[in-house]
């Protein structure tokens, strides 16, 4: 596919390139893409930037249209994209700016065991993690929610499984959101989006979903990662799932209810998938209340994932989760919208932050983020491919000044799913994992290996250099994988 | 004439569709759309379940119903794990659809070549009229 970007883009330092307004009509603000030399080709060859572009079309947006250098060719918005708009004045919500995945996103829990300690039992935990957790395309759980439940997921979140038994308290004090966003409206939700979300609460699904056990392997920061608990050395898990086929079916309702909002509300964008309607009307604000409940749905889904591996551990080494020290550090969203406080023009207002493949990255001091956390800043979780390292980074004040706080997300893919399957046709890639750096896979499908290999996504060093050296968000830690389970 | 292929989404999938005529480029897609879900789902055997698909809304463009009749058979693939390889197009216009769709009760989700299709994207969605007929390309989020 020889696709190469055809449109202006200015260099304006190492890390920021634009895309003037003048690039095609109806453009209300510029494109501002973090990247650097080494990524740019890259995306020059995928079709994001003109993406990028098209959500500079959305009424009311702030701003930059902005990309951050995980960016890739999406549907709508690129995977990577943010936009702010202004409900004030005629600012759009766009579901195609979240994603299907409503509130998909990442969770690290630190612990206290050491690389060390854990090694001799590494395989048996993999293989019980993988045993134990529901995985899979369509997988259903074992915590069972019923209708009532369902409701009670949607409206509470987090704290619904932590009230359930399936978890603590102090779980909830380190979520995004405290695990549970105000103003989800059950009542509103489709008959088919509750049927779909019936019993998968508890299930990590497939596709790029995993869950990780890894070891700390690089300290950038002492001082910010002794705030968030973390030390060389260190065994970590991750676990990375979103709001499942719940979600998926809330999008696509209002992709196609908000159709018609295009000419009810005289609003011109350049692609379908950006159907959009304004903040501030009845079809808005019911979109807003139907994503709430499948951003709670996901976060209950990801605290009650954290529950099923804190028994497996416990099973496998005998112990307590606590004596373990199986403490949430954080749990991040990267497909939501969020209505936040942000400063234009030295003044405060409230704007509809669409982050889709962007992780938010609030700075220190700023109110939202933990007690313990406060002078660190909120901890962004940037999860590599499976071969590679993932990182722990720490939102810093250019993320306020210039992204509406907000920052990278992944890797982000390099190859189409297709090719990487050609790429890596009869290679064995559980196998090399393990014989070149000992990491155990295990996954229900040898499709979603080669789909998910490590040659299939950009360097994840280069992406989390790229908003550690615009400030966006700084570096704390890396983590190295030692096992993962797929779907 | 081609009936459909898989073409290439850096993070999602996509098929080109064509037909002859619009009914049949509709009955293409969603063929297109089963051959992303398994590869080799076609050749399955079991007892055979007719399904009638009837979606009644007023449109502006074919467009919309391409999506609503794909999403349609996704939606009961989801609920009833029924693979669906046989299309037929009994009516098609700006009102709305009517097909008979069949296919198998299969358990794709423990098949090694399933690719789980989390909805049917609009996205820079275009049906074409060229001088053999149509084509579309629709591109999947997965």
């Amino acid at each position: 596919m020889a696709y190469a970007w055809q449109g202006k883009l200015e260099k304006l330092d190492n890390f920021r390139w634009k895309i003037p307004q003048s690039h095609k009509p109806g453009m209300q603000v510029p494109g501002l893409i973090y990247a650097n030399e080494t990524l740019l080709p890259g995306i020059l060859n995928d079709k994001a930037l003109e993406q990028v572009a098209n959500v500079a079309c959305l009424p009311g947006i702030l701003g930059c249209s902005l990309a951050m250098p995980d960016i890739h060719w999406g549907y709508g918005f690129c995977i990577g994209g943010v936009a702010a708009t202004d409900p004030e004045n005629n600012g759009v919500i766009a579901p195609g700016g979240i994603g299907y995945d409503i509130n998909c996103g990442v969770r690290l829990v630190r612990s206290n065991l050491t690389l060390n300690e854990l090694m001799p039992k590494l395989e048996t935990l993999v293989n019980s993690l993988f045993n134990n957790i529901p995985s899979g395309v369509g997988s259903s759980g074992d915590i069972r929610a019923g209708a009532k439940d369902e409701e009670d997921i949607f409206l509470k979140g987090a704290g619904w499984a932590v009230k359930k038994g399936y978890g603590v308290k102090e779980d909830l004090e380190f979520t995004e959101n405290r695990g549970s966003m105000q103003g989800a409206d059950p009542s509103i939700v489709s008959k088919r989006a509750y049927e779909r979300g019936k019993d998968q609460s508890g299930t990590l699904g497939s596709g790029n979903h995993f869950l990780e056990i890894q070891a700390i392997d690089e300290i950038y920061d002492e001082k910010k990662a002794d705030m968030f608990g973390l030390f060389k050395g260190q065994v970590t898990m991750m676990i990375h799932s979103g709001s499942r086929g719940l979600g998926y079916q809330i999008c696509d309702d209002y992709v196609k209810s908000m159709a018609g909002c295009l000419n009810r509300y005289n609003i011109n964008v350049p692609d379908r998938q950006l159907a959009c309607a304004p903040v501030n009307s009845p079809e808005g604000r019911a979109y807003l209340a139907s994503m709430k409940c499948a951003a709670n749905y996901a976060w209950t889904n990801r605290q009650c994932l954290m529950h099923l591996a804190r028994n497996v551990f416990e099973k496998v080494f005998n112990k307590s989760w606590s004596s373990l020290g199986l403490r949430l550090v954080y749990d991040v969203a990267h497909n939501i919208a969020k209505m936040e406080k942000h400063k234009i023009d030295g003044k405060e207002k409230f704007l509809c932050v669409h982050r889709k493949g962007a992780t938010r990255a609030f700075p220190p001091g700023h109110p939202d983020i933990p007690g313990a956390y406060k002078e660190a800043g909120q901890p962004v979780i940037i999860p590599g491919d499976m071969g590679t390292f993932s990182y722990v980074l720490a939102g810093a004040a250019g993320a306020m000044e210039e992204t509406f706080g907000s920052t990278c997300h992944g890797a982000g893919r390099r190859l189409s799913r297709s090719n990487a399957i050609k790429f890596c046709a009869g290679r064995n890639i559980d196998k090399e994992l393990f014989n070149k750096s000992g990491i155990i896979v295990r996954a229900k499908t040898r499709g979603t290996l080669a789909e998910e290999a490590p040659e299939a996504y950009k360097n994840v060093t280069e992406i989390v250099n790229v908003v550690h050296g615009a400030n966006l968000s700084t570096k704390v830690c890396r983590m190295r994988p030692l096992g993962v389970i797929k779907g | 004439m081609k009936s459909f292929e898989i073409i290439d989404h850096t993070a999602d999938v996509g098929i080109k569709a064509w037909g002859t005529t619009m009914t049949e480029l509709f009955e293409n897609a969603a063929r297109g759309m089963f051959a992303v879900i398994a590869k080799d789902g076609c050749n399955v055997q079991g007892s055979k379940i007719e399904k009638k698909i009837e979606i009644r809304k007023t449109v502006d463009s074919l467009e919309e119903i391409l999506v609503s009749w794909l999403s349609e058979l996704l939606y009961i693939f989801n609920r009833e794990k029924t693979y669906f390889s046989d299309f037929k197009v009994k009516s098609l216009n700006n009102d709305g659809i009517e097909a008979q769709a069949s296919g198998v009760n299969l358990d794709l989700y423990q098949s090694d070549l399933y690719t789980e299709i989390k909805a049917v994207t609009f996205h820079n969605l275009k049906i074409e009229e060229n001088v053999d007929g149509f084509s579309c390309i629709i591109i999947f989020d997965v």
